[in-house]
């Protein structure tokens, strides 16, 4: 069963203990100073895998309010960044996160270009860098144990559980308090994610993305490469069937030398 | 000048001093970055990519695509004008993929991981597939560059064995090209919405294709006017103007398809009616590359002119300028807006593309001037032929 | 293909692409296989506490920590040391009764009244003071400036602690001494400005009850548009008045308008004691020690610049550094200043004499037992009876206290004291229960501490065993009360030699023009910060 998270961004008020249980319970290290896990300038780094990232939006009233938004990898349906690895070191999981195994990664950071959420991070700063990310504390799961961050919130801000349980409260709260903005961020962005979001202030000032398509990124490329074995069957014949017609050709003109480059068929 | 014994020397100029002395750098900086990561260069969370992806890796693979376009000309078409042309581009491409594969290896986070998709495959991802084309295109390559070295150092019946290949590794060569010079346009398919729009295009993969088949050839023409100068050769006038007519069919399909693909998309007004880095520079892309070599093209076709060395040389400097914006276009400016802040290569990322480029440079001249690889050789490719059916019994298996 | 392709050709050629096709069909088989195995996923290294560790979504008893805004005066984090234990939270909520008692989305204030409990309860100190000490020692350093500094009354039972002494010993002498030894210029004490604050909260106090005698709702003396109502909340806690600020704002008018003796001192010390001394105000830097991290809220309020405005330069605060008891600490070892080998000196004068009845403002019940020493003696011309110099229910650790005593020509005075702000909201719901329903005050004077057991259980006082126990709240406690029985002279704050002294020569009389000036604030409405839970 895949399981999801719906973050209710109105319930926050930006303590990042989420933070501080990712850390700990990642054993991640601390730069606050570089790299601060909460507040304007949080941002998702190697060593941050979530944060709370704080906007000052200017409400429909004209006043000023503060809102928390906890950031980390939206656990795609259909990942991106999973389907663009070459050698399956990111791999979606059926509980539902999608799992990175440094083992196996060369290091192309092609993950990090295709991510329409642009989450994968690198180590930069490491002889032996790895892609870094929220793995959705999949050892965690594997427990039926929530993810430590959720698991640590003092307000209830996300709740976790059956995917489309989740959906159908997301769908519930929205409908039924008129506070919030009638979108779930995360239902459809790039084919639909584990986590969810919603919230009573627009998305794009909260820091999403939401130029990102609906659709899920790695049809498209598979509609591309699926073509490839048919293609490289026609491709392949008709070269050799070329080749051939011009070697009679060349052979008709000099008899002797045609045994060698005898073709497939 | 070096003598290593009576049949192998190297000549020493200033100019290839200077290539020595980028090559040294080159190694000096890899085994430094190999130790210390990537923290050498200036990408960024925001820039995974950046100088080496496009010149290393996009531009290496585009313009060493003159030796898959040669060969099918030459061998599968038939058209026998070529070639004295066939045996340098093959050198070209068969270092040039050597050199990508050595850029590839520097660029790779961890690289000594690198033979992983051999055995773990992702075979969803048009990575998987470039990497396993270009590795196997690279061997494919080495095979067809083998006969030429293999004569050079006097093994000769080694040398027949491989010769023997030729129609099998042409057309391997040729489909595994196919494969991955669009699968360099496919991998930013995946890029939908971030890439800028005046780009990102399900045609990406044909786009890619057809401008590696249009500049393949154009490459070859500026390595032949080059190397007759430094090697005194004449500019072959059979040629060259058949490889210059094939650059200007193709890239106009190559055009026509990126036209069409802008009107479709709604995009070619946006070209017109705004200004900025991202329309500026797809402009450029598009006047330098595809426009100026096709008016010229065209009007020398329409005139009926003879396609002089001047208007040939000409056409392929333009063609692979434009292949060098658009590749460029594509990684950095495309995704410029997407990344949010901006990047430049860091003094090392430079030096070390320029050394990696000084080093296949030294590398073709040694090869060239040892191996044989301009010798007019109507008449030997045949002589081998014959041969190799004869001695194929004797050859060493290695 | 390639079978294909080895079907002509020579032998040789079969075998080696035989040998091609059987090393490819192996590696591929290899890699279906997976020869190379995908190793352990990243992540899940660390640990998380034991009550996270539980599955599905189970009750836990407490969760989390609360927010502290970066850019809070008081209090700061280090998310390096938090174990997310939970603690922190329960004494914001179970204790303090702020975190959780303002509804989600918050607006554009993380609330927070500084009162600095979370940092007593953090078992790592992840939460602590924002440290201020550099700052202080580098105004120390600097031979230009005039550096002052005041102790607050429970600074004197508490610090010894951090020097391995037990809890509640005395070192009020040592203490001076070592502050002289660290080069302050003067060492004044907050118990002078505590007996201040009794003339000015007991005078309006006596203003306010003789108005509700007179049952008139007419201004008060002196022509100040005073508030009337009663009763009458003490307002030398900070973190209690930003906590009626944030809750109970329609309750301000009956906060006494009077400053805390901080920042009584800080206004003085930039107005009449620079002016006695002849010293630029501009050059005096003025640091208080206080048992509170909320001090250092309250000294960088806005409106606290009464002596800025005086001397022309409203940038000119009046309080520059508030340190707390631990910072004190930390400062006298960065001195190498070892405590308990001092020699006892004095508190420097004109504003370095304190009365018992100021000591007692350390304690829960210490205000309003010293404000009804001196209110007796306001309203009646008389010393009080011994009976007040020991009046037992304003003392103890019990969270909520009333009293009522008879004040001859006034009638029955009622009084209540609460301590932690979980307490407060007892009494100011009953009050706001009353207002609505026009009933009577119940009482005529209440004392608020934000913090349990008053301000030696403040958030700036040493760590002690967790939870911060009672047993040494008591220590503290019972010295205060014996300091005040047994080694002040005076147990009257209008008996103050320096306080009558500033009168004559400075403020006139209490609750003056000048005194209003500077001892004297308005309150600020933070109602519209955050949306209050009903009912929590």
């Amino acid at each position: 069963m895949s399981k999801a998270v719906l973050v209710d961004v109105t319930k926050c008020y930006g303590c990042g203990a989420c933070t501080v249980a990712c850390k700990l319970w990642n054993g991640k290290e601390y730069d606050d100073a570089k790299k601060p896990t909460v507040g304007e300038k949080a941002q998702l780094t190697d060593i941050n895998w979530t944060v709370v990232s704080k906007h000052k939006v200017t409400d429909a009233s004209g006043k000023t309010v503060w809102r928390f938004a906890k950031k980390q990898c939206l656990h795609c349906e259909e990942p991106a960044c999973a389907s663009s690895c070459l050698v399956g070191a990111l791999r979606k999981t059926e509980e539902g996160p999608v799992v990175y195994y440094p083992d196996l990664c060369v290091g192309c950071r092609y993950c990090m270009i295709a991510c329409p959420f642009g989450i994968p991070k690198y180590e930069w700063d490491k002889s032996f860098p790895e892609v870094s990310k929220c793995q959705m504390c999949s050892s965690r799961l594997a427990k039926n144990e929530a993810p430590a961050c959720v698991s640590v919130c003092p307000n209830g801000v996300m709740k976790f559980g059956d995917s489309e349980q989740i959906l159908k409260e997301a769908r519930a709260t929205i409908a039924s308090d008129k506070r919030y903005i009638k979108h779930i961020y995360g239902e459809k962005e790039a084919g639909g994610t584990a986590w969810m979001y919603i919230s009573d202030q627009p998305f794009e000032k909260l820091g999403f993305k939401t130029a990102v398509k609906n659709q899920s990124l790695p049809e498209y490329t598979w509609k591309i490469i699926n073509k490839i074995p048919a293609a490289l069957v026609v491709w392949g014949g008709i070269l050799t069937g070329v080749y051939m017609i011009t070697n009679r050709r060349n052979a008709v003109k000099s008899s002797k030398n045609n045994e060698n480059k005898g073709g497939k068929s | 000048m070096i003598r290593i014994n009576s049949n192998i020397t190297f000549k020493m100029t200033g100019f290839r001093k200077l290539l020595m002395l980028f090559s040294g750098i080159f190694f000096v900086l890899v085994f430094y970055r190999f130790a210390v990561g990537l923290s050498i260069t200036n990408l960024s969370d925001a820039w995974p990519w950046g100088l080496w992806t496009v010149i290393d890796v996009k531009l290496g693979i585009a313009l060493a695509a003159g030796g898959f376009t040669t060969a099918g000309i030459y061998y599968v078409l038939g058209i026998k004008k070529i070639e004295s042309v066939v045996k340098p581009a093959i050198l070209t491409a068969w270092l040039g993929y050597c050199m990508v594969a050595l850029g590839l290896l520097v660029d790779l986070g961890r690289w000594y991981g690198f033979w992983h998709p051999i055995v773990s495959w992702g075979h969803h991802s048009v990575m998987f597939e470039l990497y396993m084309c270009v590795l196997l295109y690279t061997i494919v390559l080495t095979a067809e560059f083998a006969p030429i070295f293999f004569d050079g150092i006097g093994f000769k019946r080694t040398a027949k064995f491989f010769v023997g290949l030729t129609g099998f590794l042409v057309i391997a060569g040729i489909v595994l090209s196919t494969m991955h010079q669009s699968s360099l346009g496919s991998m930013y398919v995946l890029m939908a919405g971030r890439l800028d729009q005046l780009w990102w295009t399900m045609a990406l993969p044909i786009l890619y294709f057809s401008s590696a088949v249009a500049v393949g050839p154009a490459v070859v023409t500026c390595e032949s006017a080059l190397s007759g100068k430094t090697y005194n050769h004449e500019w072959d006038n059979e040629a060259m103007p058949f490889l210059a007519k094939w650059s200007g069919y193709v890239l106009s399909f190559y055009f026509v398809v990126r036209i069409i693909d802008l009107i479709v998309r709604g995009q070619l007004g946006r070209l017109f009616t705004t200004f900025d880095a991202q329309t500026f520079m797809c402009l450029l892309e598009l006047i330098i590359g595809s426009v100026l070599p096709l008016f010229f093209f065209w009007s020398y076709n329409m005139s009926g002119k003879f396609m002089d060395k001047k208007m040939a040389v000409r056409n392929a400097i333009f063609i692979i300028l434009g292949v060098v914006l658009n590749r460029t276009n594509v990684v950095i400016t495309g995704m410029w807006k997407s990344a949010g802040t901006g990047y430049f290569p860091s003094t090392q990322e430079i030096l070390i593309t320029v050394g990696l480029t000084s080093f296949g440079i030294l590398v073709y001249l040694f090869i060239s001037e040892n191996f044989g690889v301009f010798t007019p050789h109507g008449a030997e490719d045949e002589d081998v032929s014959v041969r190799s059916g004869v001695g194929a019994s004797g050859v060493p298996t290695t | 293909m390639e079978k294909s392709n080895g079907k002509t050709g020579a032998v040789s050629r079969r075998t080696f692409l035989k040998g091609v096709t059987g090393a490819g069909l192996t590696g591929a088989a290899a890699a279906l296989t997976g020869c190379k195995s995908t190793g352990k996923p990243a992540g899940g290294t660390g640990w998380t506490p034991q009550q996270y560790n539980v599955p599905e979504n189970w009750p836990v008893q407490v969760r989390g920590r609360v927010p502290i805004d970066p850019e809070n005066p008081s209090i700061v984090r280090d998310d390096k040391k938090c174990i997310l234990c939970g603690q922190c939270i329960e004494a914001c909520n179970k204790v303090q009764s702020v975190q959780g008692y303002y509804e989600l989305p918050i607006k554009d204030d993380i609330t927070c009244v500084n009162c600095g409990q979370c940092s007593l309860w953090c078992p790592t100190a992840a939460i602590s003071e924002r440290d201020d000490v550099d700052k202080v020692i580098t105004a120390l350093k600097d031979k230009n400036l005039h550096v002052i500094v005041q102790t607050a009354p429970a600074t004197r039972v508490a610090v010894g602690e951090e020097f391995g002494l037990p809890p509640g010993s005395i070192i009020e002498g040592k203490m001076v001494a070592a502050l002289k030894k660290m080069g302050f210029h003067g060492v004044f004490d907050t118990n002078f400005t505590a007996d201040l604050t009794i003339m000015e909260e007991g005078t309006e106090l006596v203003t306010r009850v003789k108005n509700a005698l007179a049952g008139g709702h007419g201004g008060g003396e002196g022509g100040h548009h005073a508030p009337m109502a009663l009763p009458q909340f003490t307002s030398c806690s900070p973190g209690w008045v930003k906590f009626c600020e944030y809750f109970y704002p329609d309750l301000l008018e009956h906060m006494s308008t009077c400053k805390s003796p901080q920042q009584m001192l800080g206004a003085l010390a930039k107005t009449y004691y620079a002016k006695k001394k002849g010293i630029d105000p501009a050059k005096i830097v003025s640091v208080s020690i206080m048992p509170c991290t909320a001090k250092k809220f309250e000294a960088a309020r806005p409106e606290m610049n009464s002596a800025g405005i005086k001397n022309g330069n409203a940038k000119m605060i009046d309080v520059d550094y508030a340190l707390t008891t631990r910072e004190l600490a930390k400062m006298m070892k960065i001195f190498r200043i070892d405590l308990t080998t001092l020699k006892d000196q004095h508190y420097d004068n004109i504003m370095g004499e304190g009365t018992g009845a100021a000591v007692i403002f350390g304690t829960t019940g210490g205000v309003m037992e010293a404000a009804i020493r001196s209110g007796y003696f306001l309203l009646t011309g008389q010393n009080p009876p011994e009976l007040l110099f020991n009046l037992e229910p304003v003392r103890g650790l019990q969270g909520v206290k009333k009293a009522s005593l008879n004040v001859p020509g006034v009638g029955e005075l009622r009084v209540a004291i609460s301590h932690g702000l979980g307490n407060a909201r007892v009494l100011l719901d009953q009050l706001r229960e009353d207002k609505k329903n026009h009933r009577e005050p119940r009482f005529h004077f209440i004392e608020f501490m934000s913090c349990p057991g008053g301000c030696i259980g403040g958030g700036g006082q040493p760590r002690t065993a967790l939870p911060p126990s009672d047993a040494v709240r008591q220590a503290r406690l019972d010295s205060l009360y014996t300091m005040d029985a047994k080694m002040y002279k005076k147990r009257l704050s209008h008996e103050n030699k320096e306080v009558q002294q500033i009168y004559t020569e400075f403020l006139g009389k209490p609750n003056s023009e000048l005194a209003h000036q500077l001892l004297h604030t308005k309150y600020t409405d933070r109602g519209s910060q955050l949306t209050a839970k009903k009912k929590a």
